[in-house]
């Protein structure tokens, strides 16, 4: 067909794509949120009970791999569950969006890509308004610097990036096998108990150890960790492995979804 | 004329539906056991070509599972060919179920302007346009009203308001006609002659034979994937008829409704 469409129709395109962007993030969150006296701020909720949750049993035990500190141990907790619960939740409502828009995509022409891209982008929008503000205050008060708040997006850009990526692969995944949550709910599960939450890396065998290195999504949760609770400078380092752990998967997913695409219509 | 719609030599083929595994354990155990094969594909387009002119208003009849609908999505871009060449000039709304974009649980106002998004507007444009679209389709009172509190004509009215707010170039209509109470079929009707008389190309499948002899002036019969018959609406309708009915003579002329 088409190969290449002139400039004037490309940007066309690309503002079609960012307005359908904006009206479906806005009807996910209204959905979500329709009649919810908190509204957004349920999604705080679960990180905080699951701190409290973490605390009362690993504090004591753990509170020595963190200077001594139970409180260092729940700042610790609590920075990994909020990347932890928005990768979980975002990836698995991505997982859907595809299969659940068929209908209409079967009536009216539209980018598929769009449906896990503003599933993402509503759990993004979500995360600004409740956890990362907190996440923000957290770090003025502990490094007394203006930079660390806003290195702080950064990692959280690679963490957005990760999630848009795996959530597209599953997006178009879940297509073509519809039993698909059951394998994601374990997959999700490995990868929570895999990443350092609410346990000190110290306490892992160096033998296993090195395969936490797959975990793409262990770099962003330790660059989170050094800007917001060290009280040092951004450690660039840090910052870039998980920058780069984003783009790694977001460019496996992109590939993988418009690869498959051309299948999806079929099994719609 | 000038040319609204082309298509050159189309064919699409599709997985066939028995074949959907749909199965991520079975797949992976069907390729263990070495028995996993392609999935059977089936032909449902076969060797299309087409031109419609600007303007012209085509009927498209044929039984079940001939392959209308399935060329109306190739035109409106929902499907790519599989070989061949689709050619459209100019924007589309396609009627294809009215309200089909609908999200049940968001208000009336909140779809006008997503449903206009996706046929490819602006928010800016459709909020702006949203007063108009509530006042044509009479559903002034119910603009914060969540659409599943809608009746089904009143969902019908707010698709065709909404698609046809705005003067397309092509208009698709699928079995979309037959809705909404006998005021606002008139309705509808007048801004279908609108279109008639502004040059917008008009698709309509209906299996309402009296419907095609009033409104299209060509009419396309497809079987099997293929284009049967194309010529004038009366000539075609009734040579449809006869084959699909024969041994009842049908009279000339007579409106037959199927």
């Amino acid at each position: 067909m088409v190969t290449s469409l002139p400039k004037n129709l490309q940007n066309q395109e690309l503002s079609w794509y960012r307005e359908l962007l904006v009206v479906l993030i806005r009807r996910n969150l209204k959905r979500r949120y329709r009649g919810s006296f908190l509204g957004i701020y349920w999604s705080l909720l679960n990180p905080l009970v699951m701190t409290g949750l973490y605390t009362a049993i690993f504090g004591a035990t753990f509170a020595q791999y963190y200077d001594n500190s139970a409180f260092n141990y729940v700042l610790a907790a609590f920075t990994g569950l909020i990347v932890i619960n928005f990768f979980s939740a975002s990836t698995a409502q991505a997982l859907s969006s595809v299969v659940e828009n068929g209908g209409i995509v079967n009536k009216i022409r539209l980018p598929l890509f769009i449906f896990p891209l503003s599933t993402i982008g509503a759990n993004v929008f979500q995360i600004l308004m409740g956890a990362f503000p907190l996440l923000v205050i957290i770090t003025l008060i502990i490094s007394h610097s203006v930079l660390n708040a806003f290195a702080l997006l950064l990692p959280m850009t690679g963490l957005v990036l990760v999630c848009t990526g795996v959530g597209m692969l599953m997006s178009a995944l879940y297509v073509f096998f519809r039993d698909l949550s059951y394998f994601y709910e374990l997959l999700t599960f490995l990868l929570w108990i895999s990443s350092p939450i609410f346990y000190p890396v110290e306490i892992v065998p160096e033998s296993v150890r090195q395969f936490l290195l797959f975990n793409p999504i262990l770099p962003i949760i330790e660059s989170i960790r050094q800007i917001s609770l060290s009280g040092d400078l951004p450690d660039l380092a840090l910052i870039i492995h998980s920058l780069a752990s984003g783009l790694i998967v977001l460019v496996i997913g992109a590939i993988a979804f418009s690869h498959w695409r051309k299948q999806f219509m079929d099994l719609l | 004329m000038q040319e609204s719609i082309r298509l050159e030599g189309v064919s699409l083929w599709r997985r066939t539906q028995e074949e959907f595994s749909y199965d991520l354990k079975r797949t992976v155990l069907s390729f263990l056991e070495g028995k996993y094969r392609q999935p059977a594909k089936k032909i449902v387009l076969d060797d299309i070509n087409l031109i419609i002119e600007r303007g012209e208003k085509i009927g498209i009849i044929g039984a079940n599972g001939s392959g209308k609908s399935t060329m109306l999505k190739l035109i409106s871009g929902i499907l790519n060919p599989t070989s061949g060449v689709v050619r459209v000039k100019g924007k589309i709304a396609p009627l294809i179920e009215l309200g089909a974009g609908f999200d049940m649980e968001l208000a009336v106002m909140d779809n006008i302007i997503l449903y206009g998004v996706m046929l490819g507007y602006s928010q800016a444009e459709m909020r702006s346009r949203a007063k108009h679209i509530l006042e044509f389709a009479e559903l002034e009172n119910y603009a914060l009203v969540p659409v599943k509190g809608l009746s089904s004509g009143m969902t019908a009215r707010l698709g065709f308001a909404i698609a046809t707010d705005v003067k397309p170039d092509i208009l698709i209509l699928d079995e979309v006609l037959s809705v909404g109470d006998v005021s606002f079929k008139n309705k509808c009707s007048q801004k279908m002659e609108e279109f008639w008389q502004d040059h917008v190309t008009v698709l309509l499948v209906s299996h309402s034979m009296e419907l095609i002899r009033k409104n299209c002036h060509k009419t396309i019969w497809m079987e099997q994937g293929q284009i049967k018959m194309i010529g004038a609406s009366n000539d075609v309708v009734d040579e449809y008829l006869r084959c699909v009915s024969p041994g009842i003579e049908i009279p000339q002329s007579v409106t037959t409704q199927v």
